[in-house]
Parts: structure tokens; sequence; C-alpha cells
């Protein structure tokens, strides 16, 4: 378990082991998307490679046949980063409501349950009639990212619950004791000892909403996402373009975690100055 | 090379309606599409227009080349087709051309969504060719009614687009578009060779155990099977594409059966899917769409779609207004689906394999060696290529089942929407959990 | 005050927890009110009216291409009777349990990896971030993935039989509730790791030192201590993965090759054939089911109860 100094026991390297071959799982089949899109024309979805060249990388660019990437791309980033930010707004602090007990703490609870729980098809479904009931247009950033909230919440929330639940007090009541208002408490104290996990949070508010196509298919309105453009797409294009897409997309969610990694190493950094002890 | 000298053909059409343009009237007399635009341009330039549909026509390069030509603004929205349904129920008005399959008029029509067109307004009505506006061959015969066929589905019986007729009316459901034959794809290589194949009761011989899929879609796998078992000798039904409650009984049974025992190694649900099965070698012999066959053929693998002897499963799709149209925005969209059928987009998709329902306008926009070996199944003068570059046929091939009337001539049945669509649900629902 | 209600918790090992007397006056149930407000209403608006809708709709009868708003418990009925539904059910059930059981020892061993044995913050982090990114690629990208894999002729076959460990390729390992579990598994660990690690993140390590120094064995002490301490987490992951399983159809019709059931995916073939009202109603009870199923997985450990001391 935890040696004293230096030395590692025997259980490092198996434990080490282990989340070596599940990253090895995890990747494996991303590994097949990656060779297989830098195949020539004539590349299919089997070993050995076709020919090699970026022509497929090329098309996407070129966008002649392979669909509006670029519109949707940037019509699914938008929607992430919505989505994203609105579920780790009304997650943190829905969670710090539940703190304490309230009546109708339940019922609340049992709305985001039911919400996550509810297939996406018939959220879609339901948002789509009820607009048309109320004479409105469903488009992407009204309707659809109504629609994926409801399933980026109870997410949010419940790992709000997870978070919250190792939330040390005594910092919050120190701030109390010293005469901080309850708004300086919960900026200057709570928040930024929860800034991990809500970062967390926001990861994956923005990487449901950025995979999502169930509810967001029937509410998106005329302007299709980047996973319904792609879905339609399958009706037409075959794999190796797709590798194409994956490999892109694949780099620029790098992009997007390297940021996300440097900025909590810049928190931490912060943080432990002078401490040498993570909070 | 193939491609590049209809790219030419383009050019000039482009720079005679520019230069007529140029000259100042509204109405210009060009040689390739016929006078368009014809509604005066200063109405319509704000328009814009939704063509949803599936990714077979609803492909951005038709819709850039739509804005070009005719002034107003073509935004094209690829969607799979159960989401078009949906959409065209729920959100009828986010939706401005529909890309409509003929399977999925009698659950559109009568409900206030689609607007009929009346026959006057189709100005190629003339040159459409004859299965559309009469339901029957050049050669004068009439086509099989089993499924849902086009002289069936092409009709309102009356302005209302209530009911369809089953002979021609005043008004149309939809402006015919694309439409082609489907049958079964086989690996040669795989299998022994082309002549293995001959009929579709082959799809259910045990030599092809665990190598077969269908497609995963109720209505068509059913069909499919339908076809098979009818040529097998099991038993004949009354209407293939209508089938009544016994015989769905007893193909259900049977396919269920075929199940347990391995036969079916997947039932594919996207394009992509059916290609990728084929080429991995995964099945040998598979309900496929004819891009599907072109595609695995460009990957350098043998490919063959085969004319089955007992014939084709056939199928069309057309362009039909959505009912929240009006003025303007109504002409431009009467004005646009008469686009369509004028040539470009006809020359575009030929080269995956899809007829137009205007060929003669589709002509012109291919060079004679593309339209001798799409159109007239002659063996081809040049190497031809699929729509992306990359080889799929060589020099002196002939293209699988022949000439358009070769393959079209042969349609022993209609996709379709069976009376008993909702009990077939049930057991195909019952057959996918068995 | 609420200091003794310190000593009457789990975790009263750790110093400060259970304090509870922040904001505990008679404002404070409407400061909490306030605070979800703006959640409930999001869920409401875009969630609770179209349930109703879907819920009205499950009444209405319905005939070939048709919608006819009526109030009839046909569909209802229909479905408790067809013996298709018990199946449907059986097959998504048996997939949760045996996808919420590899997750979870998958998910438990990892998250104890990362929080236990991994000395830096940092480092964990990077870790983590590194088993996120493949889920930046679409779901439908990676799903194509695995024929060129698990196929026939994939790379997996190919790699058994070119070592010998086999003669013929296995024929098992796609298009089959084999590759459904696989797929799972890939896609839902990760929804298991996230709320253990931040469960064990707050074990308080001088715990495991003392249980060390007592004599206890590290199994002992990880059965003991860390297991009970990381109960919420691992409730959580389980709701998790439970419900992304029952709701899938996706994941289902593409690995099985569309020869598997679930439940999610039959309702799909009803609204592809435009039969709303029983599908609304096989939403509707599959919504009741799985909700309950989420009660007893809370019945067992009461997330809230931890968070609302």
């Amino acid at each position: 378990m935890l040696a004293a100094e230096g030395g590692r026991p025997w259980t490092f390297y198996a434990f080490a082991a282990f989340f070596a071959l599940f990253v090895l799982f995890l990747y494996g089949p991303m590994m097949v998307i990656y060779i297989l899109s830098f195949q020539g024309p004539s590349g299919g979805m089997t070993f050995p490679l076709n020919g090699v060249s970026l022509h497929w990388f090329d098309a996407l660019i070129s966008q002649t046949r392979v669909g509006d990437i670029a519109g949707s791309f940037q019509r699914s980033i938008g929607l992430a980063v919505a989505a994203a930010i609105v579920t780790v707004v009304l997650s943190v602090v829905a969670a710090l409501g539940f703190r304490r007990r309230f009546r109708g703490s339940a019922f609340a609870f049992y709305l985001a349950i039911a919400s996550l729980i509810m297939p996406g098809l018939f959220v879609g479904l339901g948002i789509a009639l009820t607009f048309r009931l109320l004479g409105l247009g469903t488009d992407w950033y009204t309707s659809g990212l109504g629609a994926q909230l409801t399933w980026t919440l109870p997410f949010g929330l419940l790992i709000m619950f997870a978070v919250l639940g190792r939330f040390n007090r005594s910092y919050e009541e120190a701030a109390t004791d010293l005469g901080a208002t309850s708004w300086q408490r919960l900026r200057e104290v709570t928040l930024p000892m929860l800034l991990p996990g809500i970062i967390g949070v926001a990861l994956f508010g923005f990487t449901l909403s950025y995979d999502e196509i169930a509810r967001t298919a029937l509410t998106a309105g005329s302007a299709n996402t980047l996973p319904l453009e792609i879905w339609a797409m399958t009706t037409t294009v075959t794999s190796p373009a797709l590798y194409a897409i994956g490999a892109v997309t694949t780099v620029v969610s790098f992009i997007v975690i390297g940021v996300a990694l440097i900025s909590i190493a810049v928190i931490q950094r912060r943080r432990t100055r002078g401490t040498g002890e993570p909070i | 090379m193939a491609r590049k000298s209809s790219e030419t053909t383009n050019k000039l059409n482009r720079r005679l309606l520019l230069k007529g343009a140029a000259a100042g009237s509204a109405v210009v007399a060009t040689q390739a599409i016929g006078g368009f635009p014809t509604v005066w341009a200063q109405n319509t330039k704000d328009v814009t227009l939704i063509h949803a549909g599936g990714s077979y026509a609803a492909i951005k390069e038709i819709g850039e080349q739509a804005t070009k030509d005719l002034g107003f603004k073509i935004v094209m929205q690829a969607i799979t087709d159960d989401v078009q349904l949906n959409r065209s129920l729920t959100q009828p008005n986010s939706i401005d051309i529909n890309n409509i399959d003929s399977t999925k008029l009698p659950y559109l029509m009568g409900k206030g969504v689609l607007a009929p067109i009346p026959v006057a307004k189709y100005k190629l009505w003339s040159e459409t060719v004859p299965l559309f506006t009469k339901g029957s061959y050049p050669n004068g015969k009439m086509a099989s009614t089993q499924g849902l066929a086009p002289i069936e589905a092409m009709f309102y019986a009356g302005k209302d687009g209530k009911k369809l007729a089953d002979k021609p009316t005043e008004f149309l459901t939809m402006i015919p578009t694309i439409y082609n034959a489907d049958t079964l794809g086989i690996r040669p290589d795989l299998v022994g060779g082309r002549d293995k194949v001959t009929s579709w009761k082959d799809l259910l011989d045990p030599k092809y155990k665990g190598k077969t899929a269908l497609v995963d879609y109720a209505p068509v796998g059913v069909m499919d099977v339908a076809m098979a078992l009818e040529s097998r000798g099991d038993f004949k039904y009354v209407d293939k594409g209508n089938m009544t409650k016994e015989e769905i009984d007893k193909t259900i049974k049977i396919m269920i059966d075929m199940k347990k025992g391995g036969h079916f190694r997947s039932f594919w649900s996207t394009f992509d899917q059916s290609v990728n099965l084929m080429a991995s070698g995964e099945v040998v012999v598979q309900s496929m769409w004819s891009p599907a066959v072109t595609a695995v053929r460009s990957r350098g693998i043998d490919c063959y779609y085969v004319p089955l002897k007992e014939g084709y499963r056939g199928w069309f799709v057309g362009l039909a207004p959505m009912a929240h149209l009006s003025g303007v925005k109504l002409d431009c969209a009467y004005e646009y689906m008469n686009w369509f059928n004028s040539g470009w987009q006809g020359g575009f998709i030929a080269k995956q394999g899809y007829y137009s329902a205007v060929p003669a306008t589709a002509k012109k926009f291919l060079t004679q060696d593309e339209w001798d070996y799409w159109y007239d199944g002659k063996p081809a003068a040049v190497d031809i290529k699929d729509p992306y570059g990359a080889l799929m046929e060589k020099k002196g091939a002939t293209r699988d089942g022949g000439a358009i009337w070769d393959r079209m001539g042969n349609i022993a049945c209609w996709n379709t929407v069976m009376d008993e669509d909702r009990y077939l649900t049930r057991r195909w629902n019952e057959f996918v959990s068995s | 005050m609420a200091i003794l209600d310190q000593t009457a918790d789990e975790s009263a090992a750790t110093p400060g927890a259970g304090a509870e007397h922040i904001a505990v006056d008679a404002g404070g149930e409407r400061a909490s009110w306030f605070q979800i407000t703006p959640l409930v209403v999001v869920l409401a608006l875009f969630f609770g009216l179209p349930m109703l809708v879907v819920l009205a709709v499950s009444f209405f009868d319905f005939d070939r291409t048709d919608i006819v708003p009526a109030f009839i418990l046909d569909n209802y009925v229909d479905l408790f009777r067809s013996e298709v539904t018990l199946r449907l059910y059986t097959s998504s059930i048996k997939f949760a349990l045996i996808v919420w059981l590899v997750t979870l020892v998958l998910g438990f061993n990892i998250a104890y990896f990362l929080v236990f044995h991994v000395r830096t913050v940092l480092w964990q982090i990077a870790l983590f971030l590194l088993c996120t990114v493949p889920f930046l690629t679409s779901n439908i990208i990676r799903m194509i993935s695995w024929i060129p894999f698990l196929g026939r002729n994939g790379i997996f076959n190919q790699a058994l039989m070119g070592s010998g460990v086999v003669d013929q390729p296995l024929e098992f390992l796609l298009f089959s509730d084999f590759a459904v579990i696989v797929a799972y598994v890939h896609l839902f660990t990760l929804f298991m790791v996230v709320p253990i690690f931040n469960s064990m993140a707050r074990i308080d390590k001088s715990l495991l030192e003392a249980a060390h120094d007592a004599g206890a064995s590290r199994f002992r002490a990880v059965a003991e201590i860390v297991l009970p301490l990381s109960k919420s987490g691992i409730a959580l992951g389980s709701i998790f993965v439970v419900t992304l399983v029952m709701g899938d159809s996706f994941v289902v019709r593409t690995m099985s090759g569309g020869q598997s059931a679930s439940v999610v995916s039959a309702l799909q073939n009803e609204v592809a054939a435009l039969q709303y009202p029983p599908a609304a109603a096989s939403a509707v009870i599959m919504v009741i089911i799985v909700t309950l199923m989420v009660a007893g997985i809370l019945r067992l450990v009461d997330v809230r109860k931890e968070l609302a001391r």
C-alpha cells in the first residue's frame, strides 16, 4: 500500500500493469482508427493498409462529399462548451443546496434520476412536440441545448455528490468564525477547494454533450451537430473517411484535455506553494 | 478522363448562363439547364430553402450548384430516415423540401404536412420515365404492383392529399428523382464464382451459414426473406409487399429458426456497415445497395451485384414541398425541384449507380462512355472511377445486370409499408429477441 | 449543537467532517430551495414537460399510420401480456448485471491504483485524462472500429492464429453477446471510476497506516476500511452504469449485428414505424422499472444521507 519512503510494494507494479492493460484496451480500437485513416483512396478497413496517403484528410478539408464537417464541428463545440458551463453552474449550486435537509429534496433528486433514465429518443420527441404545441421552432442552441442538459445535469449533480461527500467543512467553519459572509465564504473557500471536482464536472458535461445523438437528433432543428452529421453520413460514406474524422477530432480533444490539465496543474501549484501537501 | 469532361461541360453551361443573365433577361435559354432561373431574381435572392433527406441525395455539392444556378439559397441537411420521419411530423417547419421515400408516404400524407404538387408545376413531366407517369415500362408492359409500386404512390386522389390513387391524377405526391433496383451482392472470390448464386433462394442456402446478412429494417428484411422462400418453393405469397398476418407468421417462424441455427452473421443498419461486412469477408451473400457494391469494388475487392432469376426489389424517392410553404418560397420550391431533375444532379448521382427520373437530362451531364456504362449496360470503353477517384471498374467490364431497363424492367417487388405494419413490427421485435 | 453529530458518523475518523452548523437556520431550507431552483426549472421544462407529453401519448390509440388521441389502457395491457416484453427485459437486465460486475471490479481497482499508488496529484489527473480522451472520439466511429479489431479477419483473430493459439478464427468475438459486453465495458468503465475515485480520495491515508501498523494484511485493510468508505462512490458508479446500459440501443444493435435485444432498441423499431403509443407506454414502464432499480441501490447505500447529515 503506502510505502514509507522511496520503494514501492509489489502491488504497485501489479496495479500499474493492470492499469496499462486497461489503457491498451481503451486505445486499441482508437489505434485501429488512426492507422487506417492514413490509407489511400482504395483504403478499406482491413489490414494490411491499402496505400498510404493523406487522401482522406484532404477529402475532409475539400469537403466535396464528406458532409458539412466544419460547420457541424463548430456547432458541436459551441454546444458542448455551453452545456459544460451551464451544467457546472447549475449542478454545483444545486449540490450545495442538497447539503441541507429540506422538504422536496427527494422529489428534486428523483427528477434528476428519471431524467437520466428516460431514453433520449423520447426526450427529443417530447421536446419537439412540446415546442410545436407552443409554436416554437427547434434550434440547436435552444431546444438542442435544453435536450442535452437533461442528460448532463443529472450526471453533474451526482458527481458533485461524490465530490462534496469528501468535502471537509472545517475550512468553511473557520471562515465563518473569522467573520466571512456567506458569499465571501463561497467565493474564497468553498469554490476554490471544489475546483478540481468542478473541472471534472465540466469535462463530463463537455464530453457527454459532444457525443450526444439520441436527444439532439429531433431537437437540433435544421442544422446538424457533428455526431448527427457523422451518423447521417454512414448512409453513404465508408470507414476511411469516418476514420479520418475520428483521428482529427481526437487530436482536437487532446488539445482540449491538455489545456484542462495545464490549468489544473497551475491551480494545484499555486495552492500547494509553501505547504508541500496538496489539500 | 471521364470526370474532367463533365466538369468542362458544367463550366460551359455556367458561362452561357452567366452570359445570358448579363444580357439582362430574366429567362435565359441555355442549351443545358432549360431556362433557369425563371422566377424574377429580385424576389428570390433572400429566400433560403432547407432540403432535408438521406445523405445520398442531400449532398452539399448539389446544394451549392443549385444555389449558383438558381439565385436563392439551398441548404442541405443530411439526416437519417427515422429522424426525417419523426421530424416531419413533430417539427414540420424545420424542413422546406422533404426528400421523401415512397415507403414513408403513407405515414405522412393526410396530416397537413406535405403539399400536393399540381402536375402542371412539374415541367419535365413528359420526359419523366413512364414508370412514374403511367406505371409502365418503355416497352408498354405494366410494372409489378407487388409492394408499393410507383403508380400506387405517385398520385393523390384529390387536392386535399388525404388518399392515394392508383391511376394518374392531377396531383402528385412527389416529384420522382432517384430510383434503383436492389438485389443480393456476393463475393465471387469467396463463393467460388459469379454463377454460384443465381436465385433468391441461395440466400438461405446452408452452404452460406453464418456468412449472410440482411438489412436491419423490418419491412425490407422480411421481404428479402419472402423472395427467398417463394423462390425456394416453400409457399407462394399473395403480395410479398403486403403480407397477411399468417404470411408474416410463417416467414418470421422460419427466420427465427434460421437465426437460432446461426445462419445470419449480422443485420446491418448503416451503409457503412454493409460495405464493411462484405469487404472484410464477414459475409459472402448479402442484401445491399448499389453504391455499397461500388464502394467494395473500389477497395480492390471483387463484389458482384447479382441479377437474380426472380427479379429485383425496387425503390424510388422524390421531393415533396412541405405544406407550410407559400408565396415566393413555394415558387422557389417548385423551381428547385424542377432544377433537381434537369440534369446536373442526375449526372452526379449516376456515378453511384442511381438512375434519374429524367434520364435524358442526366445524359447531358455524363460523358458518352459513362452513359454507356451506367445506363446502357455497354462494356466500359475506359476505366470507370467511382465519384471520388478510386478505380471501380476496369475497361471492358459491364455493369452488373446490364442496362437500365434490363434491371428496372425486372422488378419483382417494390419497397413498401404493409397494412399489417403494426403486427409486423411486433413480430420483428420478437425475432430479434429470440 | 451539531458537533455532537460528528461521533455518530462513519467517517468520524476524518477530522472536522460532519459539522452541520453551517447555515442551519430557518432560512436554511429556503436557501436550499433557492439553490436547487435553476436545476429543477431546467429539468422540469426540458424533461418534465416532455415526460408528461409522452405519458399522454402512451394512452392514445393508433392504427397503421395514424395516432388517435384517446384514453385507452390497451398499450399497457399489451405490454404486460406480451412475452416479448419479458424477454427484452431479461436480456437488458442480464447485460446490465454482467457489465455492472465487470466495470465494478475494473473501476475499483483502477481507482484504487490512482488514489493510493500514484503519488502526485498531477500524475493522478494526467492518467485520468488519458482515460478520457477516447471519449472525445465519436461513439459511432469507435463502434465501427471494432470490426477490423474483432472480426473474423480482424487483428485479434489474426494475432491468435498467427501465434498458434487457435487455428480457426473465433466467431463469437463479434456480432454476439460477448461483443456487446466488451463494448459496454469499453464505454462505461470510466463512469464507475470517477465516483469511486472521488470517494476513495477522501479516505484519510493515516487510517490505512494505522491498520498496517496494527498488523492487518493489505487485503484486510482494503476489505475493511477502503471498501466500506467507498460505498457511496460505488453506489453512484453503479447507478450510472445500470442506467446507461438499460437505456442503450445503439451499442446492442451495432455489436450484436441486430440480433440481440434490448428494451430501447425494440422501442426504437416501433418509433421508426411511427407507432408512438406503444413505444411511449414502453418508455414509461422502462423509466419506472429502472428508477426502482436505482432506488434499490440507494436503499443499500444512502448517498444523500452522506451529504446532508
